[in-house]
């Protein structure tokens, strides 16, 4: 499984993690992770930290949901990214439309 | 049975010699005190016959030599007196006589008093010999016990108690601590922290910590999820533990920012987040069953999440701190141990409210093990892991060729780096190689031979329009090639990629825009390549995609 989605204990946070390759090969994994999210607001937290592979499809998908959540949510931080990972996130300038943790 | 009698009268010996060999034991005979320490030493016996008063040593001296000879093993002495003299009896006692016979004796008494004593001897034999399989079974048992505690302290090697921001107390109350606190960095600057509870003490808690430890540093290296690190802890404990046996546990993961906790509770007293007044902001309750006992398809790993405010600490701890009692039996107790939090509530007052604790059960025995960790939620500054940026030495040309088979359905990409992560020096490139490959591959298949267009990602539900179009339109590809050339020439450390694929249109290298919007859904591949590589260029008439990655700039 590559795609996991869980809620926190107490709800108020929707955490999904993407194990291996993050690209288009998820789309609908992906989608279906952050669908159903209820009206309570969460937070969405995309763990990157098992994350070895990503390309511009991802990151197509990543703004995708995020122009699909919009203020159902409360924010969506992307966590975890390891170095490389993250150097991706910021030449992308992500740090502008995600929390980058 | 051989009795030894000693007197200077031959009179004496030769009554007694006669009267007990009838017994049927065997008899040596000493004139005085020196010759009867010899023979025992020679020959031994079982019970002494010995007279008060002789030449060369007395009775009494020769009583305390004797008793010393025969070291842990009781010697019956019974003294050979006519006298009626209360205060020689006395004595005769005290040199650690134990019985005394008459002369003339009483045949009749004198061998009840022989058998009596034989028993009491005999006794002794067997008090001896358990002494020993005690003493035997007690030494391997310390030598069993030192083997466990030399593996435990080998496996708890690579705890890492000494950070700045890690306050800890640990207090066992035997020698094998039925607590267990373990803490380690991440590879992302990131921060782990276990504090466990086994039920009971000793040897059985310290054995059930190995398996738990090891795990515990091993997905810890490996920056693994709490979720992910409960689940194998559950699974080994629940194979390992008996039925009755099991561990209470905390175990947090701190970001390195320190600004973001989770964690997961199952039966240890409610972690606290408390200001820099001590006064407690949030409780972390249990929300489990504890570890080991569930089977691995009913365990609940599910965490909880909390941002953390500047300037808070967390502060976990075993029900040792709270079920510690004064001398007056009463318990210190969650309000107790808070209120304490608040007396002592800034970080350097560690050592005091320490300090506090232990005045308030002083003068009472230590009943259970207790386990106190105060984490300060700051940046942890703990080292990102780096892979192995040593450069590769030899030069080395690879062709990859593929047609439609190897395409559909299948990742030739992902294979490809990672085959090449195999060589020394690529793996610490592997996500920015991927990258590259990936966003080229997919140029080159998606517009040179699908002819998809990517506007289409720009409409609504347009990104998964695209991907199926993708699908379908790969489905009845047929003919198509598709090269890769990798070439890597170590003497500028340069990785050159050469892409190209038999379609007849080339990519409209004029579409792309550098200036890229942020919005967008499409355009960023291209982006990519251009920040990530050192030179790339489109060649002939956009057939091919040429791009040099430089390993000796692995930041951009």
């Amino acid at each position: 499984m590559s795609v996991s989605r869980e809620f926190s204990n107490d709800g108020k946070q929707l955490i999904i993690a993407i194990q291996g390759k993050f690209d288009f090969s998820l789309v609908q994994e992906f989608r279906q992770a952050y669908s159903h999210i209820g009206d309570s607001q969460p937070t969405v937290i995309i763990d990157l930290r098992e994350t070895e592979y990503l390309d511009s499809s991802a990151l197509g998908m990543l703004l995708n949901m995020r122009k699909s959540l919009g203020s159902s949510v409360k924010g969506i931080q992307l966590i975890n990214a390891k170095p490389d990972v993250r150097r991706i996130l910021d030449i992308s300038r992500f740090d502008k439309m995600f929390t980058i943790a | 049975m051989h009795i030894l009698i000693v007197d200077d009268q031959a009179a004496n010996r030769v009554m007694l010699k006669g009267l007990i060999e009838r017994f049927g034991h065997s008899v040596s005979c000493a004139e005085n005190g020196m010759q009867a320490l010899e023979l025992f030493s020679h020959k031994g016996a079982d019970i002494v016959l010995l007279d008060v008063m002789m030449p060369v040593m007395d009775g009494l001296t020769t009583a305390k030599h004797l008793k010393q000879l025969s070291g842990e093993i009781h010697l019956p002495v019974l003294f050979i007196t006519a006298l009626d003299d209360q205060k020689t009896l006395l004595e005769c006692l005290d040199a650690g006589g134990d019985d005394f016979i008459s002369t003339p004796p009483e045949p009749i008494v004198l061998q009840a008093k022989l058998n009596a004593h034989a028993r009491v001897r005999e006794l002794s034999f067997k008090l001896k010999e358990k002494n020993e399989v005690l003493a035997y079974h007690s030494n391997r048992m310390e030598r069993e016990q030192n083997v466990v505690s030399h593996m435990l302290s080998n496996a708890l090697l690579e705890n890492e108690l000494k950070f700045g921001f890690l306050q800890t107390y640990l207090s066992p109350a035997t020698e094998f601590n039925g607590d267990l606190v373990l803490s380690k960095g991440g590879p992302l600057g990131n921060y782990y922290i276990f504090v466990g509870d086994f039920t009971g003490h000793g040897l059985a808690p310290a054995t059930g910590a190995l398996p738990v430890a090891q795990t515990f540093f091993d997905l810890a290296e490996k920056g693994l999820s709490v979720a992910t690190m409960v689940k194998e802890f559950n699974r080994r404990l629940v194979k390992l533990l008996p039925d009755d046996m099991f561990c209470a546990a905390f175990v947090a993961e701190l970001s390195a920012g320190g600004d973001r906790l989770s964690y997961w509770n199952g039966g240890i007293p409610d972690a606290l987040f408390i200001d820099n007044n001590g006064e407690v902001t949030n409780r972390l309750p249990s929300e489990h069953l504890a570890l080991g006992i569930l089977p691995p398809d009913e365990f609940n790993s599910s965490l909880s999440h909390c941002f953390i405010e500047r300037g808070q600490r967390l502060v976990a701890y075993t029900d040792g701190v709270i079920e510690m009692a004064n001398t007056d039996g009463n318990r210190l107790k969650e309000s107790g141990f808070e209120n304490k939090l608040k007396q002592f509530g800034h970080q350097d007052q560690f050592d005091d409210l320490v300090s506090s604790l232990e005045s308030f059960q002083q003068g009472t025995e230590q009943s259970d093990d207790i386990s106190l960790v105060v984490v300060n939620c700051v940046p942890t500054g703990l080292p990102v892991k780096q892979d192995d940026h040593s450069i590769i030495h030899l030069p080395f040309e690879l062709k990859v060729s593929l047609t439609e088979h190897n395409i559909k359905g299948e990742d030739p990409v992902t294979r490809l780096v990672d085959s090449l992560s195999h060589l020394e020096g690529i793996k610490a490139h592997k996500t920015t190689l991927y990258l590259l490959l990936a966003e080229a591959f997919n140029n080159i298949l998606e517009h040179n031979l699908l002819r998809l267009n990517s506007d289409i990602k720009e409409e609504d539900e347009g990104f998964e329009r695209y991907y199926s179009e993708r699908e379908r339109r790969l489905e009845s590809l047929e003919d198509i090639e598709v090269a890769i050339d990798v070439n890597y020439q170590p003497v500028d450390s340069v990785i050159c990629f050469g892409i190209r694929s038999n379609g007849e249109n080339g990519y409209p290298a004029d579409e792309f825009s550098p200036v890229l919007d942020e919005e967008k859904m499409h355009g960023r591949g291209m982006q990519l390549i251009k920040n990530f590589s050192r030179y790339y260029e489109w060649k002939d008439e956009g057939q091919c995609l040429y791009i040099e990655y430089d390993l000796n700039l692995p930041s951009v």
